[in-house]
């Protein structure tokens, strides 16, 4: 996933007030960004498929199988799929983001994700579309998320 | 109906609600956005290996990587109103392009002070060009332009934090002087006026005249690098090179660096280009 910073987020130097910044936040005169801490994930965000059902609900689960190029980390748990919509012609619309612009394993991700959601029965053919609103921030992370981060060596 | 009409609200317009003449004036826009990140992003590559310490290698090879996901935003957009990638940028005649002369001009052997002044004039402006966008009526664009402005302030951080340092030090401000001096007339190119300016802002898609925002810009960085004891040329009195950029028309160094960074494609010379594994299965 790495944003494309030293370590990411505006407005997210140390020191605030969320209380989930790994210690150091004191010497933050060498570098103004010691933390991912990026306050909080909108509402509704991030998307997980809980409560979806059906097909829609076999996708999300297809989805969870797609992992970050790379980092151990499903593009779900993640936070980076927005949305998930399935017609009643098996016609699958996925939206997602970016963690950001620059990234580039973009086609590759996308063509993962799209190919994933084509594999449950009931899904005819799937079409990702970008989104970068909201705009990804650590906070979308979910907490399976945060803990494979953690393990893979990560300080989130 | 007729009289003046307010512009449409932000991000309520899609693709399939525009006119010919919208679309039209939307796609100038974008490609005067999508070009100057492109061209920009191409020249500060050309540090990587000759920045003046590591970290800096890394930062400018950072900037410009952000520099081109911003171009493949608005190309993006671009695509989904019917270009292809090679239309926009591989197979694209070199005086169509509209990007600004500023980044463009090569960068001297010892130009480090040209890099730190080139993307400090580039950087405020890309803010005060983005801003202007967070109320577009054009919803996918409207989508896009909060995520580029926050991955815009590290940029400027970056730069202003470089100005600081050379401009203490006597040699390097000589530098620093140097650059002001020959960037400052093309980065005024940035803010040439566009012919479907009102096409633009009575759509909606753009809230601010080019003129407002050329304001904004100055009123930025000349005080900017006049605290640091730099001399701005007047801008309505500087000799303007007799190129503009945005027109198509452009400096010789741009036609070699065009040459040199479409070669590859060329030589492959694909028809599209090779897809990822189960693409298109």
């Amino acid at each position: 996933m790495p944003t494309n910073m030293p370590t990411d987020v505006p407005g997210g130097s140390a020191g605030d007030a969320a209380g989930d910044a790994p210690d150091g936040a004191a010497d933050a005169e060498a570098c103004a960004y010691t933390s991912y801490d990026d306050g909080e994930a909108p509402e509704e965000y991030p998307k997980t498929g809980a409560g979806a059902t059906g097909v829609e609900a076999d996708v999300w689960d297809a989805l969870y199988e797609v992992e970050d190029p790379e980092m151990p980390v499903s593009v779900v748990d993640l936070g980076l799929i927005y949305d998930v919509a399935v017609d009643g012609e098996g016609h699958c619309e996925i939206e997602m983001t970016l963690t950001y612009t620059g990234c580039p394993a973009r086609d590759m991700l996308t063509n993962d994700v799209r190919c994933a959601a084509e594999t449950p029965p009931g899904v005819e053919a799937a079409e990702v579309r970008l989104r970068y609103s909201p705009e990804w921030t650590v906070a979308m992370v979910t907490d399976a998320g945060l803990e494979a981060l953690r393990e893979f060596g990560l300080s989130v | 109906m007729s009289g003046p009409e307010e512009p449409p609200a932000a991000a309520s317009l899609d693709r399939d609600d525009l006119t010919p003449e919208q679309q039209v004036a939307l796609e100038e826009l974008l490609f005067r956005l999508a070009d100057d990140e492109f061209v920009h992003a191409e020249r500060l590559t050309e540090w990587q290996i000759f920045a003046p310490t590591i970290e800096s290698d890394l930062a400018l090879a950072n900037v410009a990587q952000d520099e081109f996901g911003h171009a493949r935003l608005w190309y993006d957009l671009l695509q989904e109103l019917g270009y292809s990638e090679d239309e926009c940028i591989w197979r694209r005649s070199a005086d169509d392009w509209t990007h600004a002369t500023l980044v463009e001009r090569p960068f001297a052997d010892d130009g480090w002070g040209d890099a730190v002044v080139r993307t400090y004039l580039y950087d405020v402006a890309e803010r005060i060009r983005l801003e202007a966008l967070v109320d577009t009526s054009y919803a996918p664009l409207a989508d896009r332009v909060g995520k580029a402005l926050a991955e815009e302030e590290y940029h400027r951080e970056h730069a202003l934090s470089w100005l600081e340092r050379l401009a203490s030090d006597e040699d390097a401000h000589e530098r620093l002087q140097a650059a002001v001096d020959d960037l400052f007339p093309h980065a005024l190119s940035l803010w040439y006026p566009s012919e479907r300016g009102d096409a633009i802002r009575a759509a909606g898609f753009r809230r601010e005249p080019v003129a407002a925002m050329r304001e904004e810009w100055l009123d930025t960085v000349v005080p900017t690098l006049e605290g640091y004891g730099l001399v701005v040329p007047e801008p309505d009195e500087v000799a303007r090179p007799e190129v503009r950029g945005r027109d198509g028309s452009h400096t010789d160094a741009w036609f070699d660096l065009r040459e040199a960074f479409t070669a590859t494609h060329r030589e492959v010379d694909f028809d599209r280009p090779a897809r990822l594994r189960g693409e298109e299965a």
